[in-house]
């Protein structure tokens, strides 16, 4: 055990006086800092194990296995030791003792004891950057400038992974099908225990399997419904991990038509039974239109079984717009239905969300409403920021395929919205970034699932985050969420959406081809641009006018649009899918960033993770002089939130994380009116539910930060 | 006790017993707000051992050493003795005494989650140890003598007739003793261990937090209808009760902590969290400053507030509650 010296503090004591107050009454900035120091004078110089040269360095993380020799044949000795001296020139340091930790902790490569750290951060960089320029020095060290500089930052899976040979894939999140069959079931299980094992979240769709009670072999009340498949999913996702870097996780998704929808919901109460209880299991809701009318009505909703359903229309019920079949299915009596109160509903999800945080919400309507795409979008993933079409899978008797369909897997990686708002050239950053993710999927091969593969092979699609929107706001002296704050939002992502697509364009003309289906989509007829062509997107602040300006970064005008859209109904684009806003948890403090485009969650963050234990996290440009802009976001309350991510949503394809976040004095009707105004404002998804719960006056720590600010 | 100061509390129980008359309570009148008040927050802290997925700390168990693991264990069995004490015995024994109907079901619920509290560090023993392991750590702490006075010490004054030091006795228990043993999961979780027990162990602290609030606040309401002499007397019989508890916790503490060279840093804890003890009682501290300044990491691990951000794929995190349920009107689906 480590025994706290007496006169001077450990890195980790030091780190948690950032969290109490000074003598003078300040928060302790410096104490964060000299953490950091004393984390590599203390652990890291001392545990990291010393090479004469780079490439004695080399030579001994190849030969003994460490690294993949493959990727470094690509270059030439000369080329790597230029990209090595050039991102050591950066002279990068981390900003925060919780940055510098969360890297040698999570990211660095170790040796097989886990003992000694074989890596520094610009090492993690190189090998990321040699992987994802796939040969091409140029691109390679635009990379190594792009990352190291903090504007761009792939996500987990790519950067914990790149160039090791011991690993697990690059990609974080996919999304599979369950069908109404056992061979359907059984294979899910099956791809959830592949998947997880080389990394990341499976998010599975359960709105087809037939609900508890429905007829099996038409003999009534056999089957069980969802609840045993979660039951197993979930035995399935805490057996399976990374190498035990990441713990297997997963998401399940049911649409709230589905008759099994109350006791789906069940499972997370704070007093269910052993039997029915999902613990670390997610649960994502997908919501139609109709149910809010019905809502709005007062009225009762009618619940669906998926098996007739399926008998009736000859397609899956995720296949088949609700909102639209909704009377037609009251009316047809080969379908069985259920009842239950509608307001009754949104107060149930209220409660559990207040128990939970769970579920996650899928306006299925709005995303399909909104998705450029041929084809139906009926579920997201374990952060609900991805949303893709999808086409089911068929199997033989003999379990192999009949046919394969398509599911989804997305790669992701982020910009710093600060970063990349002070980069020499903006364009070429999101180029840059989207190249890198193009490589991540091309570099993808899921070949023990092949409807994974099938579906990555056929779109290529990727999905571009942001983050450190509070940060950039904040330092720029703008309230998140003010009249500038939205402007802001707005403008950024739409001039990042047209850089996205013109880089996208730029890679199908290269390689003279796009992701299948091109054709049919919003951007072959050009139906997509419309909005951007006929209407002018402008600022309507000085203030955003002028950050712009000073920034030198072009606002997207109408014919540059207009050039774009010919562009690409000529060439097309290469991925069908190409941002998407997680939440950014881990990369955002390797990058010093607040998570995605949320409000901090607190001045002085405390972090709890698995590997980690407790940290403390300054938000990124945080002073004793700047406090008043790091409003957190308990107290900047749902309806900002709300604004800044439709301000967001409305230029990104896919979907974005959206938390929302509650005073403990909150109830259910004020989650409910959230998720009204939220619909109402275009929102595609809402993630978690979190409620602030400050301690009872006369029972709390005395001078402690995160409890007084 | 002298035979001239007869408590008034006294007094009103025993006339309380002799009146006997059955009475429902009722929550629409309030006599004492902080009744309520503290009646909410407990139920809205509501929580069951089997939310948190301790399963998650296997691996981590297995990284600590034998002998930290022993040093854990036994932790977790004085943990659970005082517990068992409080649930089954402590917060019952207050029920009689009390001023409202009101404070009477907040002991019973006390009373209850106290027994969840005992139960959840069975829970932690199955998931993380092996049976005989837990059985030879469940004998230490019958042998060991200061666990074993401590125990005594506390049920002494549970058995005694006096409410106020019943009430004192309790609030030491519940901001005080139990604090020797929440240091390691708080020095652990700092140290990226067992951080789900972590979790598990932020919840209990952040019911006794509140627990021992409210048997100080209602020690202070009991004080308050004392003469100054009597009300003297309890003082006195507070300090010099804490300190014999002091002795024998320091002993207790050294026993547990000195292999691993912690003790000194456990103390620190122990006079912070003495003072607070003694805040909850309405008396001033008795530590200096200088021997109260608890490592950082751990006072800032103590927290009860929820506002952690946890990563929600490895931990179920110590901040959610019960909500408030409050039907949609339709003026909230105008659209």
């Amino acid at each position: 055990m480590e025994k706290p010296k007496d006169s001077t503090y450990s890195y980790h004591e030091l780190n948690a006086m950032l969290n109490l107050y000074g003598p003078d009454g300040k928060i302790q900035f410096d104490k964060d800092r000299q953490a950091a120091r004393q984390y590599f004078l203390e652990h890291v110089n001392k545990n990291t194990v010393f090479f004469h040269n780079l490439k004695e360095r080399l030579d001994y993380l190849v030969e003994d296995e460490y690294y993949e020799k493959e990727l470094l044949d690509k270059y030439s000795f000369e080329f790597i030791t230029k990209i090595h001296d050039y991102a050591y020139s950066f002279k990068f340091r981390f900003e925060t003792f919780l940055g510098a930790f969360k890297f040698y902790t999570s990211y660095a490569l170790k040796t097989f004891d886990g003992n000694r750290y074989l890596e520094r951060f610009e090492d993690r960089i190189v090998m990321t950057a040699l992987l994802l320029a796939e040969g091409d020095e140029q691109r390679a060290m635009t990379l190594v400038a792009e990352i190291i500089s903090g504007r761009f930052q792939p996500a987990t899976p790519t950067f914990l992974n790149s160039g090791k040979a011991q690993r697990g894939e690059l990609v974080s999140c996919f999304l599979l099908r369950t069908e109404d069959n056992m061979e359907s079931i059984a294979r899910s299980i099956n791809s959830s225990l592949q998947l997880s094992k080389r990394g990341g979240g499976v998010a599975l769709l359960l709105t087809n399997i037939r609900e508890s009670g429905a007829p099996i072999k038409k003999i009534e009340g056999q089957s069980s419904g969802v609840i045993p498949v979660m039951k197993m999913l979930e035995d399935a996702f805490s057996y399976a991990n990374q190498l035990g870097a990441r713990q297997g996780a997963g998401a399940v998704y049911l649409n709230a038509h589905h008759p099994d929808i109350l006791k789906f919901l069940d499972t997370k109460r704070e007093n269910a039974d052993e039997k029915v209880r999902i613990k670390s299991l997610s649960l994502g809701v997908v919501i139609p239109d109709i149910t809010l009318d019905l809502a709005r009505k007062n009225e009762d909703m009618y619940l669906f079984s998926p098996y007739d359903v399926e008998k009736v229309y000859g397609v899956p019920m995720s296949d088949i717009c609700i909102t639209e079949k909704y009377q037609e299915m009251v009316d047809d009596a080969r379908i069985r239905k259920a009842k239950i109160s509608a307001r009754k509903l949104f107060e149930t999800i209220a409660e559990l969300q207040f128990e939970s945080g769970y579920p996650y919400i899928v306006f299925e309507d709005t995303v399909n409403r909104d998705n450029p795409i041929a084809g139906r979008i009926n579920m997201s993933n374990l952060c609900s920021e991805i949303l893709q079409v999808n086409t089911p899978t068929t199997y033989n008797e003999d379990l192999s395929y009949n046919q394969v369909g398509k599911d989804i897997s997305c790669n992701l990686g982020s910009l710093n919205i600060a970063k990349t708002m002070d980069s020499p050239n903006f364009p070429l950053t999101v180029e840059a970034a989207i190249r890198a993710l193009t490589a991540v999927s091309d570099l993808s091969n899921i070949a023990s699932v092949t409807s994974i593969k099938q579906g990555n092979d056929q779109s290529h699609a990727i999905g571009l985050g942001q983050m450190n929107l509070h940060g950039y706001l904040a330092r720029e002296r703008i309230h998140y969420g003010s009249e500038e704050g939205v402007d802001f939002t707005n403008i950024y992502f739409y001039t990042i959406l047209f850089h996205a697509l013109r880089a996208s364009n730029l890679i199908a003309k290269e390689r003279g081809k796009t992701f299948d289906g091109f054709e049919n989509s919003k951007y072959a007829s050009g139906e997509f641009f419309n909005k951007y062509i006929q209407n002018e997107w402008k600022p309507k602040t000085a203030k955003v006018v002028e950050l712009f300006k000073d920034s030198n970064i072009a606002i997207p005008t109408q014919k540059d649009w207009e050039q774009l859209r010919d562009e690409i109904k000529k060439y097309g684009i290469y991925n069908q899918n190409l941002q998407a806003v997680p939440p950014t948890g881990s990369i955002s403090y390797i990058n010093n960033s607040t998570s995605s485009i949320h409000p901090v969650a607190s001045k002085i963050e405390i972090r709890k993770e698995g590997k980690l234990g407790r940290v403390y996290y300054p938000a990124p440009y945080l002073t004793n002089d700047n406090l008043e802009y790091y409003a957190d976001a308990y107290e900047v309350g749902p309806e900002k939130i709300i604004a800044t991510y439709a301000a967001a949503t409305q230029h990104v394809d896919q979907g974005l994380s959206l938390t929302l976040f509650f005073k403990d004095t909150a109830t259910t009707r004020d989650i409910n009116k959230a998720q009204i105004t939220a619909w109402k404002a275009g929102i595609k998804t809402i993630y978690y539910i979190r409620i602030r719960q400050m301690a009872l006056e006369g029972t709390e720590v005395s001078d402690c930060v995160s409890c007084m600010l | 006790m002298s035979d001239m100061l007869i408590s008034s509390n006294e007094r009103e129980n025993k006339m309380k017993l002799a009146s006997k008359i059955s009475r429902p309570v009722n929550w629409n009148k309030i006599e004492d707000p902080i009744d309520l008040e503290v009646w909410n927050r407990l139920t809205s802290n509501f929580w069951l051992p089997e939310k948190v997925p301790l399963a998650n700390d296997i691996p981590s168990w297995a990284t600590l050493r034998p002998d930290e693991q022993i040093l854990t264990m036994r932790v977790f069995t004085g943990l659970t003795l005082l517990d068992t004490i409080q649930g089954t015995v402590g917060a019952i024994t207050l029920i009689p005494d009390a001023l409202t109907m009101h404070e009477e079901a907040v002991y019973t619920n006390i009373s209850f989650m106290e027994s969840v509290h005992a139960k959840s560090y069975s829970s932690i023993f199955s998931t993380l140890c092996a049976t005989t392991d837990i059985d030879d750590a469940f004998r230490w702490s019958e042998e060991n003598v200061n666990l074993q006075r401590k125990a005594e010490i506390v049920l002494n004054y549970y058995h005694g007739d006096n409410p106020l030091k019943r009430k004192v006795a309790s609030t030491l228990l519940e901001s005080f003793l139990f604090y020797s043993g929440f240091y390691l999961p708080m020095y652990w979780s700092s140290r990226a261990k067992l951080t789900n027990t972590a979790d598990l162990i932020r919840l209990i602290i952040r019911d006794e937090a509140v627990h021992g609030y409210y048997v100080g606040y209602k020690f202070q309401k009991g004080m308050e209808l004392e003469s100054p002499a009597y009300r003297a007397e309890i003082k006195a019989y507070a300090y010099d009760l804490l300190l014999e508890l002091y002795e024998n916790e320091i002993k207790y503490t050294a026993d547990l902590y000195d292999p691993h060279g912690l003790t000194e840093d456990v103390k620190h804890f122990l006079h912070y969290n003495a003072n607070k003890a003694l805040m909850n009682l309405g008396f001033e501290a008795l530590f200096p400053h200088e021997t109260t300044q608890v490592n950082p990491a751990i006072m800032s691990a103590l927290s009860p507030n929820a506002d952690e951000n946890h990563d929600f794929f490895s931990g179920s995190g110590s901040s959610y509650v019960i909500g408030k349920h409050e039907a949609t009107k339709d003026e909230d689906w105008e659209f």
